[in-house]
């Protein structure tokens, strides 16, 4: 067998590339089709496509690191570069929305009544659910850095419990903004107070179910004894994910929750 | 009462994962050998069978996918008769 004379990762050739763009074209296709001729099905496949790509894209690359071992060092630096800029790429994408708020908030315009929350608007009270909601996610904190620890120490056990209870304290999370979102007195459809909370209060929630995924299957790796104490950067990267998860949801409460209130 | 409700089914899910988990046995050398075989297989197929069959149907959804695109965005392009 040919062997390389350096540490980088000369990838396989995949067809999850084109899989994935496939689905991207289906789905924004499909939004349009779904808005003009009321049909889901474009959007439905482009959505079935996007999650087989995304299963067997993943589970080549957990083959080509834990099982082929081709995430050598270099490599690896190369992955945390990619995962830093990643986040970074998201927290610009929720700065956008950040800006929509206080754009709007600043400034209330005479059609709001000139201040802010709007006329009509029953904000939520930032000191009941949405306290909370800002408990649970730093108390995950707390516990995903528990979890490193643990598998930095190589125990297995306290590992499993720690990165468990992360998870179940996203999954809480997930369900009492559910039923806020049930319960709450406004819509997105109530101005410009309505488009901006739950534009970026439900892009968070879909960011805080997206980290909850990324760490379950960080558990189940962590079971199957893919992690070692030196190497388990698929966990680092999902726990840096997740940091970032809790940072935006404390930025969200101070500004829409609190001062927005 | 509640609560303790929580508490305990946090446990009861908590000590099913980790009894299940106690019991799992370290199968990575396993699957390192099967991986690391010298077939010429791509790591996307490299797993047995499942692996075949998944692609297939991902890839055949992609084609047949991308056909209707086409053919809906075509039949988009066109005014659209009303009864």
């Amino acid at each position: 067998m040919a062997h390389q004379a350096h540490p980088y990762h000369m990838v396989d050739p995949s067809p999850w590339p084109l899989t994935g763009a496939v689905a991207a074209l289906l789905m924004t296709s499909g939004l349009a089709i779904w808005f003009h001729f009321h049909s889901t099905i474009l959007m439905l496949l482009g959505t079935v496509l996007l999650v087989l790509t995304i299963c067997q894209w993943w589970r080549d690359v957990v083959r080509e690191g834990t099982f082929q071992g081709h995430h050598t060092p270099p490599a690896q630096k190369g992955l945390r570069y990619g995962m830093i800029l990643f986040i970074t790429s998201e927290v610009l994408f929720f700065a956008g929305f950040f800006w929509a708020f206080y754009h709007s908030s600043l400034a209330p315009t005479p059609e709001l009544g000139g201040f802010w929350p709007p006329a009509g608007i029953t904000p939520l009270d930032p000191f009941e659910v949405p306290l909370l909601n800002t408990a649970v996610l730093l108390a995950s904190g707390v516990t995903v850095t528990w979890a490193h620890h643990s598998i930095m120490e190589g125990d297995r056990k306290q590992a499993i419990h720690s990165l468990t209870l992360t998870i179940l304290l996203g999954g809480y999370f997930t369900f009492l903004q559910a039923l806020e979102y049930y319960e709450a007195p406004f819509t997105i459809a109530d101005g410009v107070y309505g488009a901006t909370f739950f534009v970026a209060t439900g892009f968070h929630g879909l960011h805080v179910i997206i980290g909850s995924t990324f760490l379950a299957v960080c558990l189940h790796r962590q079971i199957r004894h893919h992690f070692t104490s030196t190497h388990h950067f698929g966990f680092e990267a999902a726990a840096w994910y997740w940091h970032f998860v809790d940072v935006v949801w404390l930025f969200l409460y101070i500004s829409i929750y609190w001062w927005g209130s | 009462s509640s609560l303790n409700l929580l508490c305990a089914l946090q446990q009861v899910a908590r000590r099913t994962i980790t009894s299940s988990a106690r019991r799992e046995r370290n199968r990575v050398p396993e699957k390192q050998k099967l991986f690391q075989e010298d077939n010429g297989l791509p790591v996307h197929l490299k797993g047995g069978a499942t692996d075949a069959l998944l692609y297939r149907a991902t890839m055949g959804l992609t084609v047949f996918g991308t056909g209707y695109v086409l053919y809906e965005l075509w039949k988009a392009s066109f005014p659209q008769k009303k009864d």
